[in-house]
Formats: C-alpha cells, structure tokens, sequence
C-alpha cells in the first residue's frame, strides 16, 4: 500500500481503458467509470448506481439512479457543473429498494459519502449498503450559469450543440457537433468556478474504492488508483472478466509525475485560501471546516 | 380504611406516567388513576398559521413508536379539509406503511410484555434479554420481525421512524419495481414469522391467564380472574387503517365525541401513605409524598357518548370480529391476532399496487378553512385528527390519540386488582404517553374545549 500525502492511499496505479467499444464512444476518457459500473451491474455487485444523467437543460446534469448499462450509457461523459450525486443516497435505499449502492462522484462528494457511513446522521440504513464508490478527479467545478457563460459567451458555441467539454493541457476545450472545437485559456475559467472548491485538498478521491481521471495517461485512456480492498477484488474480478485494457503507469506519457504536480499545486493553493481564511477579518476569520 | 399507594414512573411503556391507586387492606385497588406527567408539548397550538404541509411532519415527532399513525392521520386531516382524494397507488402504499408499523409496533410491546409472564409449566419469570432458550430465539424473532417491518415501512415511506414520503395530496414517490419485490420477499418471511411468534405469546398469555399467583418483588401476590376488567365501550373506526370526514360513510362520529379536562375525572389531593421499598426497581414512592392527580394529569379525557372508551386491537377485534374477551389478557390476545392480519393486508396491497401508478394529485386544493377529520387505526387504537386549512395553512389542528382515548378506561379496569398488578394492566394497553399528551386542554369555564372550538 502506497501512502502519499498529495495521492491519498493506493495498492496500485494503472493506465487503462474499457474494452468495450460502445462504452469507449461516449466516455469522457477510459470509460472507466461507466465499464466499472457495467461489469458490477451484470455481476450483481451493486444493483444500481448513483450517476450524473441527463437533465432537461443541455448539459446541466441530474443525480440518476442507473439499474440498467443503458440508463449508464447516458449518463457518459463529464459534465462540468455541479450535479448533487449525495441527494439520491438515501433515496436509492428506499423507493428504489437497493441493497448494494455504486455511486460515482467527485471528491467532495466521495467524503460525504464517507463521513456519512460513519457518522449516518439522518442515514439510516445506508452506510451497509454501499457497495462501490468510483471517485473521479476533480481540480474544481463551475456553477450551471458559469458553463453558459463560458460557452454561449466565450466560446461562442450554443450549449446544446455541444458534443464534449474537457479541461486538459491548460485550457478548457468545447467540441461541438459539427466537428469545431474551441479552446478556452484557463484564466478565463478561473472567475466562475465555485467558489467552495478553492477550500478543497482532495484531487485524486483519495477516499473512493477505485478513482480515476484523465491526468498521467493518454488521451482515451485513464488513470486509475486502486485503493480500498473492496475497490481491489471488484477491479482484479473485471481485469480477469476482461473489461479493461491495462498498461503499467511508468510505461505511460505524461504519466504520474504530472498527476501528482497537479495535487500539489491544488494542495497547496487551497491550503493557502484556507490558512487566510482565519486572519479574513479585523480581529476575526472565518470559519475551517477541518479543524 | 383505604391506603394511598403510587407507583412514579411506570415502566417498560412509552413515556412518563404513574399510577395513584386507593387500595384497601389486603392491597386490592378500590380506585386508581393512571395519569400521564410527561411534559407538555403543545403541538395542537403551535400548528396553527403553519403550512399544511409541514404540520403533519411536526405531529409525526409526537412519538417515534408510532409515527407513522400520525404522520397518516394528519395528513389526511389536512386533505379531508381541502376536500383532496389522493390516488390509488399512494392509498395502497400508505396501507403498506400502516401495516408495516403495526407489526413492527407489536413485536416491540412483546419484548415489553414478556418480563411480567412466566415460562410456561416454571415459575421463572421471562428475561427477553436473556442468552438461554428459548428465551433467545424468541428475542431474535422479534427483532427479525422488527427489522423486516421497518424495512418495508422504510420503502414504502421513505423512512421508518417519521417517514418522509407522504405528503398531502399523496405520496412524493412511487417505489421502482424492485422495492416492491423486495417488500414482497420481506413480507413473506415477516408473514411466516408472526404466526408462529403470535402463537408463541398467545400461549404465553394463556399460561398466565391459568396461574393462580405471580410474584412481584417478592410477594406472592394473587391474580384475579377479572384482571383487567371494566365496562367502559369500545372505539375503533376500521380493522387496519381508518376513516375519514371525506369517506361516504365514515365510521367515527364527531358528533358522539367531547373532552373534558382532567379535572373532571381524575381524583384530588391526596398523600401517599403506603410505601414498598421492594417494588421493583426502586420502590414506590415515599409515604407522606402529595400527590394530586387532576392537577398532575397531563392530558385531557376525551369521551366517546359520555363515557371514556378503550381503543386498540380489541377495541377493532370486538368491533369488526365479534371477540368478546375482556381483561388484560384478552387484550393482549387480541393484539397478538393482528400479527398475521397486518403482513396479509400488506400482502394484498403489494399485489394492488401499480409502480408505474401516480401517487400525486393533479391539482391540489388549499382549503378554504372547512373541518376535516382523519381516523388513522394506530398499533394501539383510533388516532384522530381534526384540521381547518385555510389558504393553505393550518387554522385548527387537535389530535384525539389512542393513549389519551384509555388513559381513563384504563383507571376503571385497575380496579379489584391487586396493585401490585396495576402495572401489567397498565401495559395490556400499550401506552404510548408521549402520544397522549401532546396537548393540554385549558378552559377554565368551559368544559368542552375541543367541541366548541370546532363549531
Ligand atoms: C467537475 C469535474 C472536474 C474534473 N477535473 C478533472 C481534472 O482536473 N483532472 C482529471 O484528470 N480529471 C478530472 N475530471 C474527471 C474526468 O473528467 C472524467 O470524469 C473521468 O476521467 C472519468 O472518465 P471515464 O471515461 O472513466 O468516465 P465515463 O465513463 O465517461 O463516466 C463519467 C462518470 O462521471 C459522472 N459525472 C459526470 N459529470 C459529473 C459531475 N459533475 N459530478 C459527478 N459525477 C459526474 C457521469 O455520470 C459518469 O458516470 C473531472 C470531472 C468533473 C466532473
Ligand atoms: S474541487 Fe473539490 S469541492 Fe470542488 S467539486 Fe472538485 S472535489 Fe468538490
């Protein structure tokens, strides 16, 4: 077990994309998420999992309960605002009766779930019934209005013509349905993120079963930690059930070095904004929800 | 001459109470009171100007027993004062919570119950926590039994204690087809283990019912054959759910009801001249204490054509299933007849219920400050509400709840008992006084407070 104090804890670290090519044409990268919750799905691991779905605006996305691969299907794809995954939580164990929970999410969103099965206030009955947590890395997120604006206004491209948002190599890239692209420099971006992720120290989900993002690895592939012995046998089973395509992470280009030079800077620019949050006033600060 | 002896508190029920008993030289009660001192919280006053939908999750806090009962009642209060009928598939799984508490409602009064009654053909009184058999597999059941019906009111209401799901109009979700199997699976196993759990405690009840004597503390005391007695009336509005104002013919009469306040029922000053250090545990209170019950009482009497009447599973037993068996045991008989009634009602409603089916009205209306009531069949008897909703909020809420219904009928049945037995009549009741005493009744003049304010 790897302990690193800007990549949390890890057994293993991996490039690796799905095998499956109807998976891969939608993903955002690996497709690693969704072919996770694929095989778990099929498998009877989990009976259903918590994903970010479509909603009725272009690209805002709805917390879905997904118990079929095709309601996983759509729900492909990062959508760079925020989408309350936690909301269905509880709901997933009562009027939707499941016994095994996946859900996906940001790092945030991996703490909540943490901190709630351990101190299940207002959850009953939910911290036994989590079965996979896929956690994605996250360097901040943007508000619904935010992504308008980035791009109706600065990339100049209607929401719904959109096919794929990706920030990657320093800026933030719109693809649109007829084959354009625009790309966005990051200081533009930085205005409208929300405004709580400058508080945040987690870029990897250092707390999920299995976590995965784009950073260390190719373009079509992921990286991917493995970290929780649970996360461990679910990813050895899907290796062995051939659902993942896999590369050791040092064979890789950028590989971790990257991962981890981006951690740090997150780390460590959010650890600044918190340690001024408590000299903000005259005489007083404001509040750190980690002491 | 008569001897004032008091039990404070009562124990193994819901809440805070205690029992003033007049007994006389060989300790028989001649007249008792059992009287709620659990604290006051007024929730009948602090609804009114709230929202309609927000008074029903208020009343559901009044007792997280049964929750559920007044969760439902209030909610259908507030829909009989708009004139609002819900769907059929929220009906049903409003039905599949009622059950669902009920039987998880039962299971805990077992545990309750079982410490006052003897193994049966011993004379070895049952300790549920007990790790010897079958004392053991006996808790185990109840507890499965719990889990199962807790489970199933968790999905059907979104949560267990104070569900979340209801909400006037109907219900906010429908349950996916998968939560139905799984509430089907679980009523399956519930149903199987009930009946036998049911024919566990009936035989229990039965071999109490044929001892001549049970010990208290240390004394030997004899159990009449009356224990539990009385001849006040019964009151129930349906085997397993309710009635309301909005029914075409509803089966509670608003007309037949009054309250009065305890002033008018319970005893006066009086001290406490008899003590038993020995009682278990703790001893009851010291000799030279005051005590005053109908200043005490922390509850009002409602009465059904004059009279207090008893409500609960017998009351439904005797109303809709011609049992006729009175006393303490024929009390807890009958709530044990309900085990299997409540899993083969939920059953049914299982089989009825469409997933795909809406579960919320189109248009929901917002009251224009007309009376409407709601019967819910809580685990132990009729629970009604009554609401005016005006524009939306609460002008009027009272809740009429079982505990309060028996408080006084159960004071007449403790007679001729001996009192160190008042206890286990006390808790063939079920008491839940924390339900009974969400409100007070305060009109100095007037005695009957709820009617006037209704007209
Ligand atoms: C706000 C945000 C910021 C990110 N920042 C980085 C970063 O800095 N570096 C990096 O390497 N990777 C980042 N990612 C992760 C990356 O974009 C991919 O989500 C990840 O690599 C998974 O790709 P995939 O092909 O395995 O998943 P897919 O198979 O495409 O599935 C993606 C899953 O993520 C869910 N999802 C989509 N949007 C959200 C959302 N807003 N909130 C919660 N869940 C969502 C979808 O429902 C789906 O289940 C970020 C993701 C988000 C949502
Ligand atoms: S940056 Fe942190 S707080 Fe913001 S969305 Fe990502 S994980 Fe959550």
């Amino acid at each position: 077990m790897v302990s690193d104090n800007f990549l949390g804890n890890y057994a293993s670290v991996v490039a690796a994309r799905s095998t499956d090519k109807s998976i891969l044409k939608g993903a955002q990268d690996g497709g690693i998420v969704t072919q996770l919750f694929a095989y778990a799905l099929e498998e009877g691991i989990i009976d259903g999992a918590i994903v970010a779905g479509p909603g009725d605006e272009p690209w805002k996305p709805v917390p879905v309960v997904a118990t079929t691969v095709e309601e996983l299907l759509a729900a492909r794809g990062t959508k760079y605002n925020i989408s309350p995954n936690m909301q269905l939580i509880k709901e997933a164990t009562r009027s939707y009766g499941l016994d095994k929970v996946g859900i996906v999410g940001t790092p945030c969103q991996i703490q909540a779930l943490r901190k709630g099965q351990l101190y299940p206030v207002g959850l009953r009955d939910v911290p036994d019934k989590i079965a996979l947590a896929v956690g994605i890395f996250c360097m901040e997120n943007f508000p619904y209005q935010s992504i308008v604006q980035l791009v109706e206004d600065h990339a100049n491209t209607k929401l719904e013509n959109v096919t794929k948002m990706d920030i990657g190599k320093g800026k933030f890239w719109v693809y649109t349905g007829r084959g354009a692209s625009v790309q966005l420099p990051l200081k533009i971006t930085h205005k409208y993120e929300q405004a709580g992720c400058h508080v945040c120290l987690d870029y990897v989900s250092n707390l999920a079963d299995v976590s995965t993002g784009s950073v260390g690895t190719p373009d079509g592939w992921s990286t991917v930690f493995v970290r929780t012995k649970n996360g461990g046998d679910i990813w050895a089973k899907a290796i062995a059930a051939g659902c993942f395509e896999t590369k050791p992470m040092d064979s890789v280009k950028p590989g971790l070095d990257l991962v981890t030079k981006l951690a740090t800077e997150k780390i460590t620019k959010n650890q600044k904004t918190l340690a001024e949050r408590a000299t903000f006033g005259v005489g007083k600060g404001l509040r750190n929800p980690y002491i | 001459m008569s001897k004032v002896v008091e039990i404070s508190p009562t124990t193994r029920h819901e809440g805070h109470s205690k029992l003033v008993l007049k007994v006389d030289d060989a300790g028989i009660i001649e007249r008792g009171d059992w009287l709620s001192i659990t604290p006051v919280r007024g929730v009948e006053k602090l609804a009114i100007g709230k929202t309609m939908d927000q008074v029903p999750k208020i009343a559901s806090r009044v007792c997280g027993i049964c929750p559920v009962a007044h969760t439902i009642a209030a909610t259908e209060a507030m829909e009989a004062s708009i004139g609002c009928i819900i769907p059929d598939d929220a009906y049903l799984l409003r039905v599949i919570m009622q059950c669902a508490n009920r039987a998880h409602s039962i299971a805990l009064h077992n545990i309750l119950s079982l410490p006052d009654m003897y193994l049966p053909g011993t004379d070895t009184k049952i300790n549920p926590f007990s790790p010897e058999e079958p004392v053991r597999s006996v808790a185990k059941r109840i507890q499965r039994i719990r889990e199962i019906s807790q489970t199933i009111g968790e999905i059907a209401g979104g949560e267990a204690v104070h569900p979340s799901n209801t909400r006037v109009g109907g219900m906010f979700v429908n349950v996916s087809p998968r939560a139905k199997a799984k509430m089907y699976d679980l009523a399956k196993e519930g149903l199987a283990l009930a009946r036998d759990q049911m024919e566990f405690m009936i035989a229990i009840f039965r071999n109490y019912q044929k001892r001549d004597w049970a010990e208290v503390g240390g004394m030997k005391v004899d159990i009449p054959e009356t224990l539990g007695y009385h001849n006040q009336g019964y009151m129930a509005t349906d085997p397993i759910y309710g009635s309301s104002s909005l029914d075409e013919n509803p089966t509670w009469d608003i007309s037949r009801f009054n309250e009065v306040r305890p002033w008018d029922w319970y005893m006066g000053e009086m001290e406490v001249t008899d003590d038993y250090p020995d009682y278990p545990v703790g001893g009851t209170t010291a000799k030279g204490t005051k005590t005053w019950p109908q200043m005490e009482a922390n509850t009002g009497v409602p009465l059904y054509d004059g009279q207090p009447v008893e409500v609960g599973p017998r009351a439904r037993m005797v109303t809709f299933k011609n049992f006729d068996e009175k006393g303490t045991i024929g009390q807890q008989v009958a709530r044990q007849m309900e085990y299997t009634d409540s899993f083969y009602k939920l059953i049914e409603c299982l089989d009825a219920l469409n997933t795909n089916g809406k579960v919320f009205v189109d248009e929901l209306p917002t009251g224009d400050g007309s009376l409407g009531w709601a019967a819910n069949e809580a685990p132990r008897g009729s629970d009604v509400h009554l609401a005016r909703v005006n524009n939306g909020k609460v002008e009027f809420f009272s809740m009429l709840v079982p505990t309060t219904w028996n408080f006084p009928t159960c004071s007449r049945a403790l007679t001729g008992a001996p009192w160190q037995l008042a206890e286990v009549i006390m808790r063939g009741y079920d008491p839940c006084v924390s339900c009974a005493t969400h409100m007070i009744v305060v009109d100095e003049d007037q005695r009957i407070v709820a009617q006037k304010l209704i007209q």
